[in-house]
């Protein structure tokens, strides 16, 4: 016959161990949050060992769906797909400033950029020229803004603005943390190949046509 | 590049509201959702184009059920090409911007099959690509239409699913809130403000109908020649 004032020991003490338990695993995720987020809101550094240098974005409006380049000052690294990245994130450096006519959340968008040599015979036209497999994070993605317009001004000035400023490149394509994704917040095909041979695929009002 | 029509049902239009089920869309003025807005502007440009004449055929007509709860986008395009519609529309709705976005498929243009060849096959992913010069027609005369109707508009060439695999003319329409010389700007939840572009897009629809595939003139029956058989 076990006592009482054991059993009831026993008890608190499992209740003690249980407890303890729940409060180090909460106290876990709450630091892997705080983590997470300091990561996600480190701002975009530029290098400081190379002189600036002007380079040209393509810079989207929500208000009137235009894209329009823009000459701006960035230190940029020489390596082709470190700049690529740097360029990227220059561009939605522009996008997280608060009178943005084109808002987008500020911190980090892209994980990589890949610069590859596209398959032969992919595509005739981009012959010669290399393909950029970016790499969006997916806290990007999910912060994005819905809708057909605004993803697409956000596609296009990304590839304009990667074309405007490394002419190689002739093909994009876009992962999301690695893997394809189908759009990039429910609207845009992220599955395509896009050709960045002529990025500026601008809006335009309708006109008046001559009968058929 | 031709501009007139192959054999078409030139009374069917289909109808793609977007989303449905678990894919809610974008969130629109902090509660509405947008596979519900488009739900709505579908109802209202399927009653005004009935009342034109047309046979308005929709992907879906409720927000979609637990037993089925997503429709593809390969499955909304299969059901637009089954019917040989003389015109495709995508109904979406956003809050960024500022009216109307007209998007046409980014596809390249392609040449039509010749005649010697006219049943070669057509690759499902660049399918619209053989109808872009009718579906920029129909875009640009939309535009013109909501332009008179003093809605602001603008032209898009986009890559979104199902317009790449349509085969008939089609457009996606994203509606955005209406913001008229720096006004309070009408939400796309208003009803009065999707009337309003059911109302414009019908009778565009149907005068851009009648221009590219015309109703086709009864021939006069043969007359019997006489002195032919005993």
């Amino acid at each position: 016959m076990i006592p009482r004032y054991q059993r009831i020991l026993f008890l608190s003490l499992s209740v003690a161990i249980v407890l303890m338990a729940a409060f180090t695993i909460r106290e876990r995720q709450k630091a892997h949050d705080r983590f997470t987020t300091a990561n996600e809101a480190a701002p975009y550094i530029e290098p400081v060992n190379t002189p600036p240098e002007s380079v040209t974005l393509d810079l989207a409006n929500d208000f009137d769906g235009s894209i329009l380049s823009a000459e701006r000052d960035a230190s940029l690294p020489q390596e082709p797909s470190l700049r690529a990245r740097a360029l990227i994130e220059r561009l939605f450096a522009e996008y997280a400033l608060p009178e943005s006519p084109h808002p987008l959340k500020a911190g980090p968008g892209v994980d990589d950029v890949f610069l590859l040599k596209p398959p032969t015979g992919s595509n005739p036209v981009a012959s010669g020229g290399l393909l950029a497999v970016v790499n969006l994070r997916g806290t990007f993605d999910d912060n994005h803004p819905s809708g057909v317009e605004v993803e697409t001004l956000t596609i296009q000035s990304i590839i304009g603005t990667l074309h405007a400023n490394l002419p190689q490149i002739t093909q994009v394509r876009f992962l999301v943390n690695g893997q394809p994704r189908e759009t990039l917040a429910g609207h845009a095909d992220l599955t395509r190949t896009y050709p960045a041979i002529d990025a500026a695929v601008r809006p335009s009002a309708p006109v008046e046509a001559a009968q058929p | 590049m031709q501009a007139t029509l192959p054999y078409f049902n030139r009374n069917v239009i289909v109808l793609d509201p977007a989303h449905g089920g678990q894919d809610a869309g974008a969130t629109l003025n902090g509660h509405a959702l947008e596979k519900d807005v488009t739900l709505a502007l579908a109802a209202s440009l399927r009653a005004t184009l009935t009342a034109r004449g047309f046979t308005v055929v929709s992907t879906r007509d409720s927000d979609l059920t637990a037993a089925a709860p997503l429709l593809t986008g390969d499955q909304r395009a299969g059901t637009a090409n089954h019917l040989r519609p003389v015109a495709c529309i995508v109904l979406h709705a956003t809050a960024s911007g500022n009216g109307l976005s007209l998007s046409t498929s980014s596809l390249p243009l392609q040449e039509a099959p010749s005649a010697s060849e006219p049943s070669a096959p057509i690759p499902w992913d660049t399918a619209q690509s053989l109808y872009l010069p009718q579906s920029l027609r129909l875009a640009n005369d939309l535009g013109l239409a909501l332009l008179r109707a003093k809605l602001p508009v603008q032209l898009l060439r986009t890559a979104l699913k199902p317009l790449d695999n349509l085969t008939c003319p089609a457009v996606a329409l994203e509606v955005a809130p209406l913001v008229v010389n720096g006004s309070k700007p009408t939400p796309v939840t208003d009803a009065g403000y999707q009337q309003r572009i059911a109302d414009t897009l019908a009778g565009a629809i149907l005068n851009w109908r009648d221009l590219m595939a015309p109703k086709p003139v009864a021939k006069p029956a043969p007359t019997p020649t006489s002195g032919g058989n005993p």
